[in-house]
């Protein structure tokens, strides 16, 4: 490419950036007022075999997993939610695993809003044929399970005319060097609210409607260094930088996700503001969603009661 | 003495006529360059003619109206009566043109034989003048400049219309002229064409010897009308658009390559994106050339104004497709912009102001034979920007600096020893040119979550020389080149890179006249190139090592250093065989190109038909092989490209026929089929290898394209008062990817229907109105169907689940865009003022499709709305 390419390359994803601003709804991601699922995951995020010699058939593979899921219907009134969870096979179809031979069905059943929490053995799952899940992801994966076999679980809950597929990827992982250790949960420490300690159990008062600062207890001690392989199997080291997604049952908060580090090597701060918008007095609920980008997710829930 | 006048109708061969300090055509025919008069010749000495007894007896007069052949060396070579007064008139005429002399006529700044008509008065007041010159004359001597432009006023009458017996004066190339009369009152009457008469009263006395400048205004001075020499066609499209459409034309904001959207077999881009896309092909498979030499970057900053300032180019040829084999290196169309010479009578120039930039245009001779032409422009927007950017009421910093500029720069020299049947005729020129563009953004601090500072700057030069020889019937143009590249930014702390590249080049172009029924042309064009590099930047996901959906870790970083060789070499040869009505043209490129260490070859045969139906109308059909090397750092090894690339290919076809409808109409109907192969996709595959890694391809040949349709133009002649076309494209574009399936899905530049109208018409009082009606019918989307909510919990984010692959189409576009000029003459020199109003009716158009974060509710991107621009242009 000639040096002199350089601005059209730069410009165009800028100004598409830019214009998907300037137009579209005022649905926001952090408002939350239908079936939604907030987040999922997996205790433990990431299963890791002492070696890359067994494959998909690791012993360490077999371990139970806890997975939970954060579902918010503000609107339900509490009533109840059908699921099934899946596991599939195939990249072509990885987020309703619609493909019946490539699919493994995980559980089913009734649940409502709040924490949808199962305790499963996914590296266990067998397909139609009676082959290993596990060993189908890695048969059709165009990197082989290079980085990491990863499975698509997928969360199906419908609600009435409510239909949602969430997607999450349970991480089986071999040490292919010696410095990769197995991921863990990320887990912010705390949150502030209007530069004040906010704890779980504690319900805050707020009145007026002015816009209220939101930020997270300083948790850059947390975010772990890791080690991938590069396709060269060379090793890659990376540091994980969480990113939190900010919901909120009442007005929105902007930005509506914090976090991340762009190519520029700029790390996003995680300073947001709700804005109640409404003057009709009631509790609200705060979701706050952590992710390291590895696979590994939580949560913290909060309550206000709001004057305005 | 016999008056006599002289007409000067230029006979050359397949000459351009019109320099009226605007308007200088070098004619191009496949390539070659066919010969242009420069010089007019000027008359040194004219014998009197012997008034025949006969005529004089009978008290004839009489006007012999002869053909002259003025030779390189001055003299009549040859005379014809071309409509006989007989009475011994037609012999004396002959007689006395024998010895006459001239300063010769120069074709392409050499002497050379000239025809011209000439006309010689005789009358019997003759004797009365010859009785004036006994006594001492008064002598006036002048020259005539057109008001407003200064430009010489050549070939017009100068007399004493209360003295019925003085001859009159007619003024040469340089507006001089002498005029001599009996001392006393002269009622000075000055005509010329295309000028209101000048009439005034001098009074001189006897030998008295005064000089004086005479401005002529300019008759409601309309569309300068060029008298097209008939450059002869081959090839099956061709559309040439001279200056003053390149200029002229609303809502192209007087880009020279914008203007080019508006013609048949190029699609709308969106906004006001200048890119070409023809006949469906990747904007990257056009080449855009000045005088044979690639642009590297057509628009600054991206998509802003163009690189090259209208005032400097002569001309631009667009090839849509079906181009001969002298053209290399693009497989979709080419376009050929040309400049011109600089002025060969008086420095003149042309400053313009816009809220972007400024650009300011000067040509001028400087000594005898050799004029220079430059222009320069340089953008303002940086200054203006931050009085208008918010202020960050917390405290941050927003800066954002666009800055850009370009130059071009043109000196000719032509020969001036009189050429001999050894050595020949040669002209020269240097030209060179070149951009710098910068981009800084700085948004830091204040109530940002995220700091945001890029740093960008890119610049291009080139110099290319032309030497141009011509024998008999052999003409050779050689014209090396050489250029530098530079490219820098920096975006945030952890992305950086800086880029030179050199290059050199030339071509040679021959053209040989084997007999009136066999031309050839052959050549070579060679370019080599070295691009060197160095970038720090984080390890990249995707491209390094395969990334976790949603993450952005702090990745290490890493020191690429990269150098490139690349070298493209084509050979090429074509044969016109004219039998009758029928020419056919085979011709054939050989290209050998070597990048990095790789070899890559190909050889393109082409062909044009072209069959003369009558003066009037003639079919045409074209077919051919067409190659482009892929970029030289695609070639660069895995992960970041691919050493196993070869050339994209393209097979194009097409047939048409052309039609002159009178003297200024013409229709053109094209047909056209393309089959684009080979094409450079990115990513290319992923390979998994033996020993556990993966060969992750940047890129790969597996990109599979075919274009076919129709383009109709319907084309007025710059005229006088008037000029305008109608253009409509009936196109399809589809693509599809190796291994992807064996159907073919239409590409994002598909749009099925293109209709432009454009016309600008010369108005009283020095104004012109010209509008621009485009009618585009949608380009085509993947329609997004929303069953259910689809949700990635570790990206965070939501998918859109799709229906066929661009089966919906955008709602047509259509717009309105109109340009208002008025033109305000003064004594040297002309101030225009220009409002040039885009989407006049403030129409609403789509110029794309979002969604909201969900996929549930669809919006809208719209197209610009009414967005006015005004201009002032001074010219002198």
């Amino acid at each position: 490419m000639s040096p002199a390419r350089i601005f059209p390359s730069l410009l165009i994803p800028a100004l598409a950036a830019q214009l998907s601003g300037c137009v579209g709804s005022d649905d926001d991601p952090s408002q939350v007022h239908d079936l939604r699922v907030l987040g999922m995951s997996f205790e433990s995020p990431e299963l890791m075999a002492a070696d890359c010699n067994g494959g998909a058939s690791a012993l360490e593979f077999a371990a139970p997993v806890t997975f939970t899921a954060l579902i918010a219907d503000p609107r339900g009134n509490g009533r109840p939610l059908s699921f099934e969870l899946l596991a599939c096979g195939s990249p072509v179809d990885d987020r309703t695993c619609s493909i019946d031979a490539d699919r493994v069905r995980l559980a089913e059943g009734n649940t409502a809003a709040g924490e949808l929490t199962l305790a499963l053995r996914p590296g266990l799952a067998l397909v139609r044929d009676g082959s290993l899940l596990l060993q189908r992801v890695v048969d059709l994966d165009a990197y082989h399970g290079l980085g990491g076999i990863r499975i698509p679980l997928v969360l199906h809950l419908r609600g009435d005319a409510e239909n949602v597929y969430a997607q999450k990827l349970m991480v089986f992982n071999c040490k292919r060097f010696a410095s990769m250790k197995p991921n863990i949960t990320p887990r912010l420490p705390g949150l502030q609210l209007d530069g004040q300690a906010w704890g779980e159990s504690e319900v805050r008062v707020l009145q007026g409607d002015r816009n209220h600062k939101l930020q997270p207890d300083d948790f850059s001690a947390l975010e772990e260094d890791y080690v991938v392989p590069g396709y060269d199997l060379r090793e890659v080291h990376l540091k994980e930088s969480w990113k939190i997604s900010w919901h909120v049952d009442l007005g929105k908060i902007s930005p509506t996700e914090t976090g991340g580090v762009d190519l520029g090597g700029q790390e996003s701060r995680h300073l947001v503001e709700w804005s109640p918008g409404v003057s009709e007095r009631r509790d609200v609920q705060f979701w706050v969603v952590v992710r390291d980008g590895r696979g590994g997710e939580s949560w913290l829930k909060r309550r206000v009661s709001y004057l305005p | 003495m016999p008056r006599s006048r002289v007409l000067v109708l230029l006979l050359v061969p397949a000459a351009a006529l019109g320099y009226e300090g605007e308007v200088r055509r070098q004619v191009l025919d496949g390539g070659i360059r066919e010969p242009v008069l420069t010089k007019s010749p000027e008359l040194l000495y004219s014998a009197p003619a012997k008034y025949p007894d006969q005529a004089l007896q009978q008290g004839l007069s009489a006007d012999v109206s002869l053909i002259i052949t003025i030779a390189a060396d001055g003299s009549v070579s040859d005379a014809k009566v071309r409509q006989p007064a007989g009475h011994g008139f037609d012999e004396a005429a002959l007689e006395a043109l024998r010895n006459f002399r001239f300063l010769p006529g120069e074709v392409d700044g050499a002497p050379a034989p000239v025809q011209m008509e000439y006309v010689y008065h005789f009358t019997l007041a003759a004797r009365v003048a010859s009785e004036h010159t006994a006594r001492r004359e008064a002598v006036l001597k002048g020259q005539l400049l057109a008001t407003g432009s200064r430009a010489r006023v050549e070939a017009a009458s100068v007399q004493c219309v209360n003295l019925e017996d003085v001859p009159e004066a007619i003024s040469d190339a340089d507006g001089r002229f002498e005029l001599r009369f009996p001392p006393g009152q002269c009622q000075l009457k000055i005509s010329a064409n295309g000028f209101e008469v000048f009439q005034t009263v001098e009074t001189l006395a006897a030998g008295q010897i005064a000089e004086s400048t005479y401005r002529l205004v300019p008759k409601n001075a309309g569309f300068e009308t060029v008298v097209h020499g008939e450059r002869e066609k081959k090839e099956v499209a061709r559309r040439t658009l001279d200056r003053q459409e390149l200029q002229k034309i609303p809502g192209s904001f007087g880009d020279p390559i914008r203007v080019l959207q508006s013609l048949p077999g190029v699609a709308r881009t969106p906004f006001v994106s200048g890119q070409l896309i023809v006949r469906g092909a990747n904007p990257s498979q056009t080449d855009t050339l000045l005088d044979g030499i690639s642009i590297p970057l057509l628009y600054h900053l991206g998509g802003g104004p163009s690189v090259l300032n209208a005032e400097f180019l002569d001309r631009v040829d667009f090839y849509p497709g079906g181009f001969g084999a002298r053209y290399g290196r693009a497989i979709g169309g080419i376009v050929d912009v040309a400049t011109r010479k600089g002025a060969t009578d008086t420095l003149h120039g042309v400053g313009k102001v816009d809220p972007l930039d400024a650009s300011i245009f000067l040509e001028a001779p400087v000594a005898n034979g050799v004029s220079i032409a430059a222009a320069a422009r340089r953008s303002y927007i940086d200054v203006l920007l931050p009085l208008f950017l918010p202020k960050d009421s917390e405290g941050g910093t927003l800066q954002i600096v666009p800055r850009y500029w370009d130059y071009q720069v043109r000196l000719d020299v032509g020969s001036k020893r009189e050429p001999d049947a050894r050595s020949g005729a040669n002209t020269f020129y240097v030209m060179a040119f070149g951009s710098d563009d910068i981009l800084k953004v700085v948004a830091t601090g204040g109530g940002r979550n995220r700091d945001v500072t890029v740093d960008a700057h890119t610049l291009f030069h080139r110099v290319k020389g032309d030497w141009t020889y011509r024998k008999g019937k052999l003409t050779s143009v050689f014209a090396p080149y050489v250029g530098y590249d530079a490219g820098s930014g920096q975006f945030g702390t952890a992305f950086a890179f800086k880029a030179d590249g050199t290059s050199a080049g030339a071509r040679e172009d021959l053209a040989l006249e084997l007999s009136s029924s066999v031309r050839l042309r052959t050549g070579a064009d060679l370019l080599f190139s070295h691009l060197a590099g160095s970038a720090q930047v984080p390890i990249l996901g995707d491209i390094q090592y395969v990334p976790f959906p949603g993450a952005e870790p702090r990745a290490e970083a890493q020191q690429l250093d990269r150098s490139v060789n690349s070298f493209d070499g084509g050979l090429y040869s074509e044969l016109d065989l004219i039998a009758g009505p029928l020419t056919l043209t085979p011709g054939v490129r050989f290209t050998w190109a070597r990048i990095r260490g790789r070899d890559l070859k190909a050889s393109d045969p082409r062909l044009w038909l072209r069959y003369r139906l009558s003066q009037a109308s003639a079919l045409k059909a074209s077919v051919g092989l067409y190659s482009q090397a892929p970029n030289a750092t695609n070639f660069d090894d895995p992960p970041f490209g691919n050493p196993n690339l070869t050339f994209q290919r393209a097979f194009q076809a097409s047939a048409g026929i052309e039609q002159k409808l009178g003297d200024v109409w013409n229709f053109d109907l094209v047909g056209y089929f393309n089959r684009r192969f080979d094409n450079v996709v990115t990513p290319g595959r992923t390979i998994g290898n033996a020993d556990g890694t993966v060969t992750q391809e940047r890129f790969s040949n597996d990109g599979l394209g075919r274009a076919y349709g129709m383009e109709l133009l319907l084309r007025h002649e710059v005229t006088r008062n008037f000029f305008g076309w109608l253009a409509y494209t009936f196109s399809r574009s589809e693509g599809r990817k190796v291994g992807d399936g064996e159907s073919y899905a239409p590409t994002i530049f598909d749009e099925t229907h293109i209709l432009a109208v454009v016309a600008s018409w010369r108005l009283p009082r020095n104004f012109e109105l010209g509008g621009r009606f485009r009618y585009v019918t949608g380009r085509p989307i993947t329609p997004v169907l929303h069953p259910y909510d689809l949700y990635s919990a570790d990206g965070n984010r939501f998918y859109a689940t799709l229906g066929e692959t661009r089966s919906a189409r955008l709602a047509p576009f259509q717009q309105l865009d109109v340009r208002l000029d008025k033109h305000f003459l003064f004594r040297s020199w002309t101030l225009t003022l220009y409002l040039d109003v885009q989407n006049i009716y403030n129409a609403h158009n789509v110029e794309a499709t979002i969604y909201d974060y969900r996929f549930r509710d669809r919006f809208t991107v719209p197209g610009i709305p009414i967005l006015p621009l005004l201009g002032v242009k001074a010219s002198f």
